[in-house]
């Protein structure tokens, strides 16, 4: 058994508790024990608590990293976001002392300290380095055949490279090669790699770039979305009931959180895995799965 | 004809120096490496980071932070800093900058809506009671409780450290 640190984050545990419970029903299946601590709040986002205050940024990252750094454990992430703030934090207080102390100055006002000794790492980059892939395709007890997939990257896990080193960010392979474990076939399309658009706060951008990414899936002939961050989840779920709505254009394309097929892949059923809480409806890939 | 005269806010510059990762605006030479990634660019002619790193090397206070920036346009997606050679982190740039509109009380609105949560309750998803019932529902463990006492220490304001106050070292 290896034993890790959830950092749940917001998202998971508050808006979307079905990737919460599609990690808390597989990664058992893969030897991995999740210790549950208290003490974490908000990793902070990386892009609205960050806009207002670097520095208040940084401090409540470092807390967070502090706490988990007092119990010896490493922690693993599922979001894309908190990896993104939990490394760049990291990265920035390793690379210049003064902000570490800096940051720390706040920290003593609790007691903390932040020493950057932790290690910090998305599952997927967990199970790909330290489990290997084939711990992967030894849990699957169902195949995925002939479901095709198109992955969507997103941008935190990946960029910037420098920080976050996780794999070639022009043309990444991770989750090509999770999809692949599982039995499904990862299926390339034009805008594999396009930003959802979340993080752009205008009211008309960030649907049209999610658009052109829903065409182009739409065109490769996939038969899903296969996933890893809950923020462009909400992008391509709820965005295409508003896709609907606004544009009259409806695409159907269900967007399954690659852990969710992870779990269908090891047997689970759709209810254990929350599939029947996403807007638009798996229906199609379900009856793929025999 | 005579050549128009170029103006540089050093003293804009120098504020925007003291915000982490503010200073690497400084190592821009206008490649536009950046462009050809940004998707925002590629979405809106309005948003153009070279652009934006041009105006900071002018120190354009105005154009940069001021109401309607363009700067709140990008995605947040770090392919420009995945991409330019000379390692500005351009969105670290954009993110300084937006630090800066925030002090000046120039940030849209909705800015605030969307952080406060985090500062008041620890998430930046606020918890109810039909969250609470949903997670019941799917048979996960209840919520761990959020430290909120040592969040408020650790947020609180510290005169010294504030960005644009911040002094840096040799100086008076
Ligand atoms: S920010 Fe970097 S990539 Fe963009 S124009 Fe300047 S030097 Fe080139
Ligand atoms: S982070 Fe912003 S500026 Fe940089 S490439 Fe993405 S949208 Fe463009």
């Amino acid at each position: 058994m290896m034993r890790l640190i959830p950092f749940w984050g917001c998202m998971m545990p508050l808006k979307y508790p079905q990737m919460e419970l599609a990690i808390r029903k597989t990664l058992p299946n893969l030897g991995i024990e999740l210790v549950d601590v208290d003490g974490f709040t908000c990793c902070p986002d990386p892009i609205y608590f960050k806009a207002r205050n670097k520095i208040k940024w940084l401090t409540v990252a470092a807390r967070n990293l502090a706490v988990a750094e007092e119990t010896g454990i490493d922690i693993i992430t599922m979001c894309s976001g908190c990896i993104s703030t939990l490394k760049e934090a990291q990265y920035l207080l390793a690379e210049d002392p003064d902000l570490m102390a800096q940051i720390n100055r706040r920290l003593k006002r609790i007691n903390r300290e932040y020493k950057g000794k932790v290690k910090v790492k998305h599952a997927v980059v967990m199970m790909r380095d330290d489990l290997g892939i084939e711990a992967i395709e030894k849990s699957v007890k169902r195949p995925l055949e002939d479901i095709k997939v198109a992955i969507h990257y997103g941008c935190h896990l990946l960029k910037p490279s420098q920080i976050m080193r996780v794999d070639d960010a022009d043309y990444p392979s991770i989750l090509d090669d999770f999809v692949t474990a599982i039995g499904a076939i990862p299926l390339d399309h034009d805008e594999k790699l396009l930003c959802c658009g979340k993080g752009c706060m205008d009211d008309e951008l960030p649907l049209e770039m999610t658009e052109s990414i829903f065409a182009s899936i739409e065109a490769s002939g996939a038969d899903c979305m296969g996933l890893i961050c809950p923020t462009c989840f909400s992008s391509f779920d709820m965005g295409q009931i508003m896709i609907a709505r606004q544009k009259g254009k409806t695409y159907n394309i269900p967007v399954i959180y690659i852990f969710q097929l992870l779990g269908l892949a090891q047997g689970l059923s759709a209810e254990d895995i929350g599939l029947h809480t996403h807007r638009v409806k798996a229906d199609k890939v379900l009856e793929k799965i025999v | 004809m005579p050549k128009e005269k170029v103006v540089v806010d050093f003293r804009f510059r120098e504020k925007l120096n003291k915000i982490t990762g503010g200073k690497h605006h400084n190592y821009c030479y206008q490649c536009s490496a950046c462009v050809a990634v940004c998707p925002a660019a590629r979405f809106t002619d309005e948003f153009n980071p070279r652009i934006i790193l041009l105006k900071a090397l002018l120190g354009m206070e105005e154009a940069l932070i001021g109401e309607d920036s363009p700067i709140w346009l990008c995605t947040n997606c770090y392919s420009c800093y995945e991409r330019c050679p000379q390692d500005v982190r351009p969105i670290e740039v954009i993110i300084a900058l937006k630090n800066l509109a925030v002090e000046r009380e120039t940030a849209p609105a909705n800015l605030a809506k969307l952080s406060e949560n985090i500062a008041e309750t620890g998430m930046s998803v606020t918890v109810s009671s039909a969250v609470n019932r949903r997670r019941q529902e799917l048979g996960l463990p209840p919520l761990k409780t959020i430290p909120l006492e040592e969040l408020k220490k650790i947020l609180e304001e510290d005169e010294a450290e504030e960005p644009s106050s911040k002094k840096r070292k040799g100086e008076p």
